[in-house]
């Protein structure tokens, strides 16, 4: 009981820690908490779908920015061949990466499950390669970007005058956190997948099709990185080799905010992008920002594995 | 001497200029084509389509009956972007392919690696890109060497040649504070410090900032920046991924300096499409409307278009259909292949260039042979890339100031 209390104290206090650092950068640095938080929320977007297949399949996906940047291509080809919106191409997005995310697991993910981890990770790398360089080709590396008068949309308030579409990458990782968490808690096939995530050969004991059920998760964890791909594209110009940076940054969060924290993901991407905003908005000081998100992403892990060596202890 | 005697001497005529001509068919057909070997970032769209522009200017000579009477074999091998590669692939066409000359490429940190291949053959090499000042050290005292692109310093030089004469030319346009925003790179750091020196008469203020090309693409905090300063010229130096997005942030921040100019090696496809595209100034060798005002750039806009369905995007594109002409008309003057002859003919080049210029060739700082003597102003005109500077081969008035709309 005093352990719980205890436990509820600290988390308020870094709760509270937490806001007296935000309202501090609103007041000393506003664009750095607005742009921030953009960047912050694109991050954990794109974080959330590798993060699923990883605390369910127990893969990392190396692929993961290649499948972004292959829903980029196509929401854009969408734009020029069809004159659909990227936004509006998240839809066909969706079925054509499910698709491309059956064939994937079925051909090459399923046949490395009982591989050693190396070379799952060689497997997904050498997806990465195929699926960047397979780009280059088909479109080499001229980059594309749909012209759309939306994303330059801004607002003042007081003195303040900012952007306000990049906050759809923050709502849509709200949406997605929500959706996925409602779907692993509140479904059948959502509840066999935390199961199997947690074990796998339990799960498979008690009856659950631990294969169809990594497919599943599979292909939606690829249906939606392709779809935010389309997403991706409205702000950021698509080439091939645009995906690896954001699979480094979503892994690196996923360490950060823990295996299986979804929720960690969104908060800790916020935090790196206002930290990272926070860092650009010095002149001459932008460069630091990836020296800042490491650092934070070390530190976080070295604070909890102190945690975890105390509580062991 | 009777008839059936002078029947038998004809015969022998016959077949005896019979064999003549065979031997001599065969002594040109053992000789086989003209071998040009050229190494290009295939995966780049300035390789890509330079080689093109290539295929496209060997289809034509061919097409004419080729060069002394031998058709031309064009030999691409793919760089890469890799030294090591490019290297090898000189190596490779020197020896395995046996090629009579080397043409290309892009890249100077490639072509430093491809450097010391070139030494060790000695063949005639006319190179359409790397401006480094580096590779003209490393090709110093080369008389078989000839320099198509002009150096970073001639570049630099040609900007404050340019602003320096429109400022003259048009008195509303005035420049005494410049903002550089550069990609962190070696490519825009060292474009910056080069600017430092060549406009040292302009207050300079520069920030860096991550390309999206790097894993980068959030402007909007070295665009505060330089709406904190104020300038009278804003300068992107940076990848073409940063275009349209940092015109995208720029208007969401409401950044509008007076001069708006960006400076990537090429501009994404759909650039001209966009409404803030407008009174974007751009530097460069090309725009597609100097077609309207020379003839071999309107031949080569239009065989170009025709042969692959697609418009040149970048001026390595005229400059790789020049690469291959200026050989072809250099092998006609010498009409051998022998090196010193084709040495003497190259320096005697005057070739009508699709990029506006004729080209020839004049020693620069360190070398014997340099094409191209400088870049052209550029302004983004309702979608298209008009020339500005130098007045020669001015397309259009400029526009000014950019607006931002």
């Amino acid at each position: 009981m005093t352990l719980l209390r205890t436990a509820a104290q600290k988390r308020s206090a870094l709760v509270l820690v937490s806001l007296a650092i935000l309202v501090l950068v609103a007041v000393w640095k506003p664009y750095a908490l607005i742009e921030g938080a953009q960047r912050g929320g694109l991050y954990a977007l794109i974080a959330l779908p590798m993060a699923l297949i990883l605390g369910i399949v127990g893969i990392i996906n190396l692929a993961h920015g290649e499948f972004m940047m292959l829903g980029a291509y196509f929401a854009y080809w969408m734009f020029r061949g069809a004159g659909m919106d990227p936004l509006v191409a998240m839809i066909p997005a969706i079925v054509v990466f499910g698709l491309l995310g059956v064939v994937t697991y079925t051909l090459t993910i399923r046949r490395a499950l009982k591989a050693p981890e190396l070379n799952q990770l060689l497997l997904t790398f050498g997806l990465a390669m195929m699926a960047a360089q397979f780009a280059n080709l088909m479109w080499t590396s001229q980059p594309f970007k749909p012209s759309l008068m939306y994303v330059y949309s801004s607002m003042r308030l007081g003195r303040l005058s900012f952007g306000t579409y990049a906050f759809v990458y923050d709502a849509a990782a709200i949406v997605l956190l929500v959706g996925l968490l409602l779907f692993l808690r509140k479904t059948r096939l959502g509840q066999a997948a935390l199961a199997v995530g947690q074990n796998p050969r339990g799960a498979k004991l008690v009856g659950i099709d631990v294969n169809r059920t990594y497919l599943v998760i599979f292909t939606i964890s690829i249906a939606l990185v392709g779809a935010i791909g389309a997403m991706f594209l409205t702000r950021h110009s698509v080439f091939p080799s645009v995906g690896s940076p954001y699979t480094m940054k979503s892994f690196c969060l996923i360490a950060m905010a823990g295996i299986g924290n979804l929720t960690g993901i969104v908060w800790g991407g916020f935090a790196l992008g206002v930290a990272e905003a926070l860092v650009m908005s010095f002149r001459g000081y932008g460069g630091w920002a990836d020296v800042v998100f490491f650092a934070v992403l070390v530190a976080v892990i070295m604070v909890r594995s102190f945690r975890i060596r105390r509580q062991t202890a | 001497m009777n008839r059936s005697g002078n029947a038998k001497i004809l015969m022998i005529g016959v077949l005896t200029v019979l064999a003549l001509v065979g031997v001599v068919f065969l002594a040109a057909a053992e000789e086989g084509p003209i071998k040009i070997g050229a190494v290009n970032p295939l995966g780049d769209i300035t390789g890509a389509q330079a080689t093109k522009a290539m295929q496209l200017a060997v289809a034509e000579i061919n097409a004419a009956g080729g060069l002394l009477g031998r058709q031309v074999e064009l030999i691409v091998i793919d760089s890469e972007l890799d030294p090591a590669k490019g290297a090898a692939a000189i190596d490779r066409l020197a020896t395995v392919d046996e090629v009579d000359i080397f043409i290309g490429g892009m890249s100077s940190g490639v072509h430093l690696g491809e450097i010391p291949a070139l030494k060790k053959y000695e063949k005639v090499t006319v190179w359409i890109g790397a401006a480094s000042s580096l590779v003209e050290q490393a090709v110093e005292g080369l008389d078989w060497y000839f320099h198509v692109h002009p150096w970073d310093y001639l570049q630099g030089q040609s900007y404050v040649d340019g602003w320096a004469a429109i400022e003259a030319e048009y008195p509303l346009i005035s420049i005494d504070k410049a903002f550089w925003a550069y990609e962190e790179g070696a490519f825009g750091t060292s474009s910056f410090q080069g600017s430092l020196i060549a406009h040292a008469d302009w207050e300079n203020i520069g920030e860096a900032f991550k390309s999206a090309a790097l894993g980068g693409g959030d402007y909007r905090s070295v665009l505060r920046h330089a709406q904190e300063e104020d300038p009278d010229i804003f300068i992107w130096v940076g990848y073409g991924a940063d275009a349209l997005p940092i015109m995208e942030q720029a208007r969401e921040i409401g950044f509008a300096p007076p001069l708006f100019v960006g400076s990537p090696p090429g501009w994404p496809a759909d650039f001209g499409q966009s409404p803030l595209a407008e009174g974007v100034i751009a530097y460069g060798m090309w725009a597609p409307s100097i077609k309207d005002i020379s003839p071999v750039s309107d031949h080569f806009w239009n065989a170009y278009i025709e042969m692959y369905g697609e418009e040149p995007a970048t001026y390595f594109c005229p400059l790789g259909y020049t690469n291959v002409y200026v050989v072809a008309e250099a092998i006609e003057r010498a009409g051998t292949l022998e090196k010193e002859a084709l040495i003497a003919a190259l320096e005697q080049t005057e070739y009508e260039s699709p990029l506006g210029e004729t080209l020839t060739f004049t020693p620069s700082n360190l070398i014997a042979h340099q094409g191209f003597q400088g870049q052209k102003i550029l302004q983004w005109q309702d979608g298209v890339q008009q020339v500005l500077w130098p007045f020669e081969f001015a397309t259009a008035l400029p526009r000014y100031p950019f607006t931002g709309r």
